[in-house]
């Protein structure tokens, strides 16, 4: 069965990690994590393109990385927005409003 | 500086890392959801799903910033090198005002000098295809003549016809004129060339057309081409001016044409005009009338050997059918670049290779300045290499800081080259200078890139690597005085390395210099100061009679000799130092056996009877001319020294009889005296076999005019001028030129070859001075607290002066001797520049032993004196 993020192209992907960085820096998993918990398993982000995406973001200077500890003891990488990400997220972020009122306008018209 | 820390954090070995951290994640859930450890892994590897491809996906993308990462950084460090480079050379602005100043000179003087190479011996003619072009002679060797010869028509004719290697041949002769249109009269001077002398160049005109073949015809409409300076000059840039008739020599010639703006013929002087012989078919001039130059295209593909033995066969096949002309005549070919530039090319390439010593000596010079500095800053290298700092890295700061001082004194220096390229190419005469111009060009450039970029390997990179060396951990420990034993020997050789070179510059500077003033010295034969010369031509048009030149000069010469202002006034129709000749006759004299070696010739000149007094040329035996020697009266004619020798062997020719040529109707000249022998052709140039005859007995419508003032120059000249127009007012008023100048124009390339490498010998002992002085001071700075020890045990601070001169006194013998062996060996190679001395002359050797001696004391002293002076209290408080 196809995955619901099979459907999401990489934009959208890139908005959604986004999103999740700007309520505070977090490692991949509990990125993932977090999408599954506030869309209701809605969303499942495969870690295929999670990570590649986190990377390519990370070459832009959207977000940066740091190695730290959890509380488990573990070594994780964690993420958070910079300034460009922030700005990135603002932008798209309206981009996607409009981009979603345009579809409702089109789906609910009369022929 | 953030970004780039964090950046790193993600590398290809890290992806795992955090592949698997996020792995385990996923299997603690599913343990806490409830699933058994095994289910949770196999559930979370089935969720992870092709782990291989995500693993392969983030590890190129890891690799793509891990590489974006590396570049910054390099970039950046290499701006940091940059500004940390500038900012060391600001504090120290003495040495880095000395060492932009030396390179730029050096490299400026290299550029300047290869511009003239550049242009002179390197660049092709500025025609179509020159490597084809080729200038003939005639190949008289084998008849005693050392010198190449010009053609005869009749010769010309039949190579043109029966070559098969050559495209064309071409014919030139002098054939300059005067023209009398509006404006002053003025004489233009130019060629008579073929029809196909452009043609055979591959010139276009600029307007109108170039000559024809059909333009030589005798019978054709008399046509000229002038040069873009005579038009521009003349005639205002004036287009209407193709189509008008100009009078040349009182004929009219129509313009056809004009040559474009860089249009040089392929001769060191400057013509103006260009006029077809329109040599008619039964002409005179035959098969002895020895008067072409010929210039010749070979066919494409065509080797010089092959053309060579082309026309050698032609030559041979001319002696069989006219043995009386051209009897073991044969052909002679040079490639025009070579003809043009071959006499330049030894004295360019010394002065190439002076220069070139120059800058090696400043390379010499920096190299010991950098690692002097890097003695002084072993502490700070070696605490950045304590600080983790890869020798790469430290060798990266120094690379840099060598190619800031080179690249600002290379553009420097390619400045100071450009201008002195303009200087030079004022002062470079025509003779060597011929068809091209001396300017700065792409190839120029890039030598001038190369060698800035060679002065930074040479000078940079011995005291860079020194400074890497493992010494740095000395440094440490011992503080800032490093006693660097090698280091110093280094420094030390060096400057003897300096020295030598010095030397084989003075060398030279000396050969050169004393070449020079042997050639100011030497006797002409004839008056070299005190008259001026003024060279006119009749025009043929007004003056068909010889009678009526005769009366002309005559006229002219009686205003001069009336004039208050002239002490005495002749005329000759071939002045000294001319570079003419093309007067020879083959004389022979009457009744004397024929040495059968080469066929006697004697060059001739008219004169008048005060010529021979005027000029202070000494009457050995016989008389000199009178007034009955004139028109109409038996032939006489007073021969040099050096014709008497070679002719009448030494016994008295006077009231012997010679012919002025081969034929019967050649007039018999009775000899009446004998002169003494005049370098005519210059200082350096053998005596030639002269006569000189009467000028009213062979009369010549162009003369030269040699009048003495008596007292005031400037007056003299008004009044030659007055009395040129007097008689003639056609004639234009010719150029006046005094003999002093005309004399030492003859000099003037020993004289720009002496003062040029004087002035680069002045250049390296300056720097071998600094060298010298720089290591000495070095040297005394270092060795402070052993000096002020031996000071504080009793030692007279004069024999502490005594050492330390005596180590500058090591120097300069090491350097003195290496320099005279390299001096010695290099003789040889400028022995063709030399006049009068000889590669190995002892006074030159010994006059730059002492110049050195003094330089290197002098250089020596100052550090002597403080050395003399160390105070052993404060040198050990200052540590």
């Amino acid at each position: 069965m196809p995955s619901p993020t099979s459907a999401l192209l990489q934009g959208t992907l890139d908005l959604v990690v986004l999103k999740t960085l700007q309520w505070g820096p977090r490692h991949g998993y509990a990125i993932a994590r977090w999408i599954e918990q506030t869309t209701d398993d809605a969303l499942r982000i495969e870690e295929g393109s999670l990570y590649p995406a986190l990377y390519r973001m990370q070459h832009r200077a959207w977000i940066t990385a740091e190695w730290g500890t959890s509380d488990e003891g573990r070594r994780i990488k964690v993420y958070s927005l910079t300034p460009k990400g922030r700005a990135q997220l603002r932008a798209q972020t309206a981009q996607w409003a409009t981009c979603v009122s345009a579809m409702t306008k089109v789906l609910q018209a009369a022929g | 500086m953030t970004d780039r820390r964090i950046w790193r954090t993600t590398t290809p070995s890290n992806v795992d890392d955090e592949l698997s951290q996020h792995f385990e994640m996923l299997v603690d859930r599913y343990v806490k959801d409830g699933l058994s450890q095994a289910d949770a892994r196999a559930k979370a590897t089935e969720r992870f799903g092709e782990l291989k491809r995500i693993r392969e996906e983030c590890h190129i993308l890891a690799d793509q910033m891990e590489h974006t990462v590396k570049r910054r950084e390099y970039f950046d460090e290499i701006r940091h090198d940059i500004i940390y480079a500038t900012r060391l050379l600001r504090r120290a602005p003495a040495f880095t005002l000395v060492a932009i100043l030396t390179l730029a000179i050096g490299i400026g003087a290299n550029t300047a000098i290869f511009s003239v190479i550049r242009s002179v011996l390197l660049r092709p003619l500025p025609y179509p295809n020159p490597e084809q072009l080729v200038q003939l002679w005639t190949d008289h060797r084998a008849l005693g003549r050392a010198n190449p010869e010009w053609f005869t028509p009749p010769e010309l004719q039949d190579w043109r016809t029966q070559n098969t290697t050559f495209s064309g041949m071409a014919a030139y002769q002098g054939g300059g004129a005067t023209l009398t249109d509006a404006g002053d009269p003025e004489s233009i001077p130019g060629f008579l060339v073929s029809g196909d002398f452009f043609d055979v160049l591959g010139v276009h005109a600029a307007k109108g057309r170039l000559l024809t073949v059909t333009d030589d015809d005798a019978a054709a409409e008399p046509v000229v081409v002038i040069s873009n300076g005579l038009w521009q000059r003349r005639f205002g840039s004036d287009s209407s001016v193709i189509g008008r008739r100009l009078t040349l020599n009182g004929n009219p010639w129509t313009v056809v044409g004009i040559l474009p703006p860089a249009f040089h013929a392929p001769v060191p002087t400057q013509a103006d005009i260009f006029r077809p012989m329109r040599r008619p078919a039964n002409g005179t001039c035959g098969r002895s009338c020895i008067v072409l130059r010929v210039i010749g295209r070979m066919k494409p593909g065509v080797t010089l050997a092959q053309a060579q033995a082309d026309a050698s066969g032609i030559a041979a096949r001319l002696a069989q059918q006219y043995p009386e002309t051209n009897a073991k005549v044969g052909a002679w070919l040079i490639p025009l670049h070579e003809q043009i530039s071959g006499p330049s090319k030894a004295p360019l390439y010394a002065m190439g290779g002076a220069v070139a010593l120059v800058l090696l000596i400043a390379c010499v010079n920096l190299a010991n300045l950098l690692l002097a500095r890097g003695a002084v800053r072993g502490r700070e290298l070696a605490v950045r290499a304590a600080l983790g700092a890869g020798d790469t890295r430290i060798l990266r700061q120094l690379v840099t800081e060598n190619a800031l001082l080179a690249l600002a004194g290379g553009s420097l220096g390619l400045i100071v080259g450009v201008f002195g390229s303009s200087v030079l190419a004022t002062l470079v005469p025509d003779s060597i200078r011929a068809v091209q111009v001396i300017r700065v060009d792409t190839t120029v450039l890039l030598f001038s890139a190369g060698i800035t970029a060679l002065a930074a390997m040479l000078f940079g990179l011995l005291p860079a690597l020194r400074a890497t060396r493992a010494n740095s951990h000395e440094s440490l420990r011992s503080g800032t005085r490093a006693i660097d034993g090698i280091r110093s020997r280094l420094r030390g050789s060096l400057v003897v390395a300096q020295i030598s070179l010095a030397v084989v510059l003075l060398v030279g500077a000396g050969l050169l210099m004393r070449s020079f003033l042997m050639m100011q010295r030497v006797d002409l034969g004839y008056r070299s100061q005190g008259i001026f010369m003024a060279g006119i031509a009749l025009p043929a048009v007004r003056y068909r009679d010889p009678a009526a030149t005769i009366a002309a000069i005559n006229d002219v010469l009686g205003r001069l000799r009336s004039n208050p202002a002239i002490a005495s006034a002749d005329v000759t129709d071939l002045p000294p130092l001319a570079g003419g000749g093309d007067q020879d006759i083959l004389a022979i004299p009457i009744g004397e056996a024929m040495t059968g070696k080469e066929p006697p010739s004697i060059w001739y000149r008219a004169v008048t009877p005060g010529y021979l007094s005027t000029m202070h040329m000494r009457i050995v035996s016989g008389r000199g001319f009178t007034g009955e020697n004139r028109a109409g009266s038996a032939p006489v004619g007073i021969v040099n020294e050096e014709a008497a020798e070679k002719y009448w062997h030494g016994t008295n020719p006077v009231g012997r009889v010679m012919a002025a040529g081969r034929d019967s109707a050649a007039p018999r000249v009775t000899i009446i005296g004998v002169v003494a022998s005049a370098r005519h052709d210059g200082p350096n140039q053998p005596y030639k076999p002269e006569i000189y005859l009467p000028y009213e007995q062979f009369p010549a419508r162009a003369v030269t005019f040699v009048i003495e003032p008596k007292s005031d120059r400037q007056s003299a000249i008004t009044a030659f001028r007055e009395a040129l127009k007097a008689t003639d007012p056609l004639v234009p008023s010719p150029n006046i030129n005094d003999i002093e100048s005309i004399v030492g124009d003859a000099v003037a390339l020993p004289r720009l070859y002496a003062t040029l490498i004087s002035i680069f010998a002045s250049a390296a002992l300056l720097l071998a001075a600094l060298g010298v002085y720089g290591v000495m001071a070095f040297s005394v700075a270092q060795r402070q607290r052993e000096l002020g020890v031996r000071l504080a045990l009793g030692a007279a601070p004069t024999s502490i002066m005594g050492m330390i001169l005596r180590e500058g006194g090591r120097f300069a013998i090491l350097g003195v001797l290496i320099g005279f062996a390299a001096a010695l060996a290099l003789g040889r190679t400028v022995s063709s520049l030399l006049f009068g001395v000889t590669p190995f002359d002892l006074p030159t050797f010994l006059i730059a032993t002492i110049v050195l001696a003094i330089i290197t004391l002098m250089a020596s002293v100052v550090p002597a004196i403080r050395a003399m002076r160390v105070d052993l209290l404060s040198t050990i408080r200052a540590e």
